[in-house]
């Protein structure tokens, strides 16, 4: 599956953030480095970014520095460690909007208030939940990927990992491998979507605050 | 770095090193360091080659200062020529003199006089630099801007008529910014929201959001406002 591409120059008209900004968020890793794809176009070399997930993280840094400085946003993206201590019980779950009722309801497994989620039954709802809401999956499909992601949970733990999920003939399946991983398909198989733990990791932290 | 843990390494006359942390580098005269460097403060007058790479707080050099691996630095100043291997990391940078860098350049502050060379990307929140002869970086990527022209005594003009290298000029690819003010500045692509093209330059194309301003005595390929 080919990443939609954002321009440079589109994403500054289309945020409204300058180049100084860009670049002064580049300095700080507020934005990796692996986003800034050079291309060349017909008027030479141009950069492009993986479209979703820039927009996602300027909209992400936008909301956050007024409470926060470069430094500490910059700290926060890359640490991780405070989200993977989060204990959440289904009620917080629910009242932070973290994911939509449908996904907590047919996955959320509990319905006692006090049962606390830990990161990864909270990243595995994540996942269910983004690909529900973008309308690639099927509820039978999703209640696929959510058993592929709890069975798999303890090999997978404390490891990077990406999640395939690709139809062949009608036939979806789920490939859970650890990243990063470049995988070959046949002709016949169309990559739906691609997400890694990093981009839920990101997600979750989003809502969290 | 836990200050006062580490050793200070001094060298006066001519010796020589093999690397390692220290608290505070002190060269005098000509000097080698073997290894990789890491100190909180660095001085030093003459001849200095580092190793590898170098990583200082804080940098006071004079002289012919040469970098076989990248360059960290909280701020530094240097009067002379340096030489980085690597790329240039830091807060702020002020140079009188010649420096070639070889890597990228990420930088809040740059101020220089002199000739620079920058192999990489220059990445910094503020850059002023006076031209003293040929300044080549291949992309310029900034918050503000500003190149003036240096030399003007007759001496220089004489000496630039004769030897290229000497006349003052930035060479570019892309420069892009908030604010840019130039002057004697080659580009391809100019790309900001107040840009000032000031004399003697040669841009093939400009894309301004706010303002464009050119002088009479430059020359603009194309000019086209973006983001309305």
């Amino acid at each position: 599956m080919e990443e939609d591409l954002i321009s440079k120059k589109e994403l500054l008209d289309l945020t409204g953030i300058s180049y100084g900004q860009l670049y002064r968020w580049k300095r700080k890793q507020l934005i990796p480095e692996s986003w800034f794809i050079r291309k060349s176009t017909y008027t030479g070399q141009e950069t492009f970014f993986p479209k979703e997930r820039m927009l996602g993280r300027i909209q992400h840094i936008l909301s956050k520095k007024d409470d926060l400085s470069l430094d500490e946003l910059a700290g926060k993206l890359s640490d991780m460690s405070s989200v993977h201590k989060q204990l959440l019980t289904i009620k917080e779950v629910r009242e932070r909007n973290i994911v939509s009722s449908v996904t907590l309801e047919r996955y959320g497994q509990c319905d006692k208030d006090e049962h606390k989620y830990s990161f990864e039954q909270l990243i595995h709802l994540v996942a269910v939940d983004l690909l529900l809401g973008k309308g690639e999956l099927s509820l039978e499909e999703a209640d696929l990927l959510h058993r592929t992601l709890s069975v798999n949970r303890t090999q997978f733990e404390g490891k990077r990992w990406e999640l395939f999920f690709a139809r062949k003939m009608g036939v979806s399946f789920f490939l859970q491998a650890p990243a990063p991983s470049e995988l070959v398909f046949d002709e016949g198989v169309r990559l739906i979507s691609r997400i890694t733990l990093e981009d839920l990791t990101e997600q979750l932290q989003g809502k969290l605050g | 770095m836990d200050k006062g843990a580490a050793a200070d390494l001094l060298v006066a006359g001519i010796g020589g090193a093999a690397g390692g942390t220290y608290n505070h580098v002190s060269l005098e005269g000509v000097s080698r360091i073997n290894g990789p460097v890491t100190a909180m403060t660095f001085t030093g007058n003459g001849r200095m080659k580092v190793g590898g790479s170098l990583t200082v707080e804080q940098m006071e050099t004079n002289g012919d200062l040469k970098i076989g691996g990248g360059l960290r630095i909280g701020t530094m100043k240097h009067d002379g020529l340096l030489k980085v291997d690597g790329g240039l990391l830091g807060e702020s940078f002020t140079l009188n003199g010649v420096a070639d860098i070889k890597g990228d350049c990420e930088l809040e502050k740059f101020t220089a006089e002199g000739v620079v060379t920058i192999g990489g990307f220059l990445s910094a929140g503020c850059v002023e630099l006076v031209l003293q002869g040929q300044a080549k970086v291949k992309e310029l990527g900034v918050e503000s801007l500003v190149i003036r022209k240096g030399g003007s005594g007759v001496w220089n003009k004489l000496a630039g008529g004769i030897i290229p290298k000497l006349r003052p000029e930035l060479q570019a690819k892309v420069i892009e910014g908030d604010f840019l003010d130039l002057e004697y500045t080659t580009a391809e692509v100019v790309r900001g929201a107040v840009i000032i093209i000031g004399e003697g330059c040669s841009i093939g194309r400009v894309e301004y959001r706010d303002r464009l301003t050119v002088h009479p005595g430059a020359s603009v390929g194309m000019e086209e406002k973006t983001g309305e």
